[in-house]
């Protein structure tokens, strides 16, 4: 099918694998987006490197999307986030504020997100970040069904 | 301070840079491709687009190589040691969090960094995600014990 895109898939994935490497090996610090985003916020002493990944993640993707038109998106930008499924009666921008809200309060209580559970948590074998992927790619597999957002 | 020296301040920005990249390149910046992947209704019918198992794996694995070669390292190049996360204990607190975490992923199809990522070409609703996930990071973090040594006491 046309959607299905495992070459460019590998290329981003081993892009984000060696992200996450380079941060291990140069710095010590797990590449995990949602911590790195939560100690954006005080009490933080230490601000500065995590400002510096966003700013430099940012402006990556930016470029990626120029430089490379005829890899990923193909140059394409999204113009908007999902829209709220119609048979749920909820505004667009109320579902994406619930969906924000339980994203960072999740990530934040769950200490971690699919980067830092699911990338480097489980490369460095820990049992509780497998037990963290299990749940919440079952239940955002869940929720896909629920909602019928697709 | 060693993380306020340049060569830890240019490995961070190393290390998001291709993070950025390999989001777009991956299309994890695309909310309804990501919705796709965690479709897993359309299996029977043939509609399932499993891209996104391609994009963890080799990650996975070129990190567990960096893992293992840092087993040999009494130190990262750039700090005095590795920050291993310490917890270990699996409790009602991980399993709540990340159960949150995916009716939210399953909602909107877009993690912690890809939100960020889209900064870059904001997308309608975007401020709307990152203000709210940002509030609710800041709600649970108020719900976690306050301090590291505490935090880490309530997890064993």
């Amino acid at each position: 099918m046309d959607s299905f895109t495992p070459l460019t898939a590998a290329l981003g994935g081993s892009l984000i694998g060696l992200a996450t490497a380079v941060l291990w090996l140069g710095n010590g610090r797990i590449a995990g987006i949602s911590g790195i985003f939560g100690q954006m916020l005080p009490p933080a002493q230490t601000v500065v490197w995590r400002l510096v990944f966003v700013i430099a993640m940012v402006s990556a993707t930016f470029v990626a999307a120029r430089l490379l038109p005829g890899i990923g998106m193909g140059g394409d930008v999204p113009a908007a986030l999902v829209e709220a499924p119609a048979a749920w009666g909820i505004p667009t921008p109320v579902w994406l504020a619930i969906a924000g809200l339980l994203t960072g309060i999740g990530t934040k209580i769950g200490n971690g997100c699919t980067s830092g559970h699911g990338v480097c948590g489980l490369a460095r074998l820990s049992r509780r970040s497998l037990v963290a992927v299990l749940v919440f790619f079952g239940v955002a597999m869940l929720t896909v069904a629920v909602t019928g957002i697709v | 301070m060693a993380n306020l020296k340049l060569p830890y301040l240019a490995t961070a920005a190393l290390s998001g840079a291709l993070f950025g990249a390999g989001l777009y390149v991956s299309q994890m910046v695309d909310a309804r491709k990501v919705l796709r992947f965690l479709d897993v209704t359309a299996i029977p019918s043939g509609g399932w687009d499993p891209s996104l198992a391609f994009v963890i794996v080799p990650a996975i694995v070129i990190m567990f190589l960096a893992v293992q070669l840092s087993r040999q390292q009494q130190a990262p190049l750039f700090d005095v040691e590795f920050h291993e996360p310490e917890y270990a204990h699996i409790d009602r607190r991980l399993i709540g969090g990340a159960a949150l975490f995916g009716i939210g992923w399953g909602m909107a199809g877009i993690c912690p960094g890809p939100a960020l990522s889209l900064i870059a070409f904001v997308p309608d609703g975007l401020w709307i995600f990152l203000v709210a996930m940002l509030i609710g990071s800041y709600a649970g973090s108020l719900i976690v014990p306050s301090g590291h040594a505490k935090r880490l006491a309530d997890a064993r």
